[in-house]
């Protein structure tokens, strides 16, 4: 079996189920790949092969009997090392945490392995799920395979990372201010940060309270809502979740935009801040092209950016800083310096600030909810510009807040990031697009009729895999 | 508020009292940005919403019996 790198979750979930393809097989070839590639990019901090083939040969004999579970059934994925699994350290990617050991499975990971999927390991990410990509850490930072020299985007680096590298073909992120559609859109792949409430943080380390949210990343959009399902639902220990049924993303996901209404938040990147000319070309076009598609497309107004960014990163810092108080004051040289950048600021915060954001808050919250009456989704930018260099920390903190995704976790509203494409030299692009809360089908469904007329998802085909640095060919290419 | 954060002894105090010492001894440029950060003041905020206005998360008592 050739190709099984960037087989997609849809494409193997069906091989599998029609035993044309053996979880064994798959899961076997992308450790093989894994062995092979990923000391140049550094996706993966832990490698749980044994487990890996004895949750594929489980998964192999329980299909075999008949007793298939469902599409994730057999279909491997990795784990933002930020989700505690019973008996491995739940690392944060921090010295910190080396020693930790987790006494459960969170209930994401529950419910992953309740559906049968296959973890391959735990991947890296930014040091407690902010900061940046860090070099003065016990293990390096994961590497962009579109180009090792750039910043991959994270938090959930290592995700983006082996998704793009055919290392894995689902991959577990969480997103506070966009780390889970930051490196989707730095990787060229599909990240979701669905509504707040739609998946369970239990077991979860968490960065912030009220703004983080577990999402699912793939490189296709139809393997996001796949992933997404196997999430979603009711957690009876974690109160922030929703008592509601998941809807079925699947059910209108290939039904087409016409009659769909959309509004694009131009001025966040025309007006509000400088964007890169690729990126505003590559959004334009695809406003474009939506249109063609048969939606109803006009332009809107929130709120300026700077107003959405103070939101986010004032309550984004008090809240950390209740997590990490202690260790800042005690050992603040045992975390990575982009890191205790971003946490030292939330000392300073007053609680008058932070009640007055959650003000703010929640009039941006009810001017989002009235922009979308008569709305289905929005479009925006993801990034405003294009990665800097990884080895850059002055121009990783300068851009840290050159991006549209806070906006939708001020809002706890789904929001993906789709690839647009690429610059000249080889570099992905990305756009939004957001729903209203708990309207995740309606999401997919733009998102999927884009990416299917665009043609700018990563795929089988070769034409947009990234080439990659190898020392040897695996089963897997 | 945010030009206290400009006053190097207003930092050292303000250190000092959130218990960044440490951090304010090995890493002086650090605090000295991140008080900045953390005492800049807020945008203007939107007509309408003001100090009396309810914050975003509400305090419920009955979740709390519902929880188990």
């Amino acid at each position: 079996m050739t190709g099984l790198a960037y087989l997609t979750v849809a494409e193997g979930a069906e091989l599998l189920r029609t035993r044309k393809l053996s979880p064994v097989e798959w899961t076997r070839a992308l450790l093989e790949r894994i062995t092979s590639i990923d000391s140049n990019y550094n996706a993966f901090l832990v490698v749980t092969a044994d487990k890996a083939l004895a949750q594929a040969k489980a998964a192999e004999v329980e299909i075999a009997k008949g007793q298939w579970r469902g599409p994730m059934h057999g279909v491997p994925y990795a784990a933002k090392d930020i989700f505690d699994i019973e008996g491995m350290a739940t690392t944060c990617h921090s010295k910190i945490r080396k020693d930790h050991r987790a006494t459960s499975d969170a209930f994401v990971v529950k419910k992953l392995h309740e559906a049968g999927a296959v973890l391959l390991g735990k991947v890296a990410l930014h040091e407690f799920a902010t900061g940046g990509p860090a070099f003065d850490l016990p293990w390096p930072p994961a590497r962009n395979p579109w180009n090792r020299d750039i910043h991959p985007g994270g938090s959930s680096s290592g995700s983006g990372a082996a998704l793009a590298a055919g290392m894995a073909p689902a991959a577990l992120g969480t997103d506070t201010g966009g780390s889970v559609r930051n490196p989707a859109t730095c990787c060229g792949i599909v990240g979701m940060k669905p509504t707040y409430g739609a998946v369970s943080l239990a077991g979860v380390f968490p960065l912030t309270y009220s703004l983080d949210h577990v999402g699912p990343m793939t490189r296709t959009v139809e393997d996001n809502a796949i992933f997404f399902h196997a999430l979603a639902g009711h957690d009876p220990e974690d109160p922030t979740t929703a008592k509601r049924e998941t809807p079925d993303c699947l059910k209108d996901l290939k039904s087409g935009l016409k009659g769909v209404r959309i509004g694009v938040i131009e001025h966040f990147y025309k007006e509000d801040a400088e964007a890169d000319p690729d990126q505003v070309r590559a959004i334009e076009q695809a406003v474009v092209l939506l249109q063609q598609l048969g939606a109803s497309v006009k332009t809107i107004r929130l709120s300026p950016l700077a107003l959405w960014t103070d939101c986010n990163r004032t309550i984004h810092q008090a809240e950390s800083y209740a997590i990490h108080e202690r260790d800042v004051q005690e050992r603040p040289e045992d975390f990575a310096a982009l890191t205790r950048n971003r946490l030292l600021p939330g000392a300073f915060v007053s609680a008058a600030k932070y009640i007055r954001a959650q003000q703010l808050r929640g009039a941006l919250c009810r001017e989002f909810a009235e922009a979308m009456r008569d709305l289905d989704a929005v479009v925006t930018l993801s990034s405003l510009l294009l990665p800097c260099r990884i080895d850059d920390p002055a121009a990783i903190a300068r851009t840290y807040d050159q991006q549209c995704r806070l906006v939708f976790n001020v809002t706890g509203t789904p929001a993906i990031s789709v690839p647009t494409g690429f610059t000249d030299s080889g570099v992905p692009l990305a756009m939004q697009i957001a729903g209203r809360a708990f309207d995740e089908p309606m999401v997919y469904r733009v998102a999927q009729a884009y990416c299917e007329a665009a043609g700018t998802c990563i795929g089988a085909d070769g034409k947009t895999q990234p080439r990659l640095v190898a020392t040897t060919r695996t089963a897997a290419e | 508020m945010s030009d206290a954060s400009k006053n190097p002894e207003t930092v050292r105090l303000l250190a000092e009292r959130h218990g960044l010492s440490k951090a304010l001894k090995l890493f002086p440029d650090g605090v000295k940005a991140a008080a900045e950060r953390g005492l800049k003041p807020l945008g203007e905020l939107p007509k309408g919403t003001t100090s009396i206005n309810s914050p975003a998360p509400i305090f419920n008592p009955a979740r709390f019996v519902s929880e188990k």
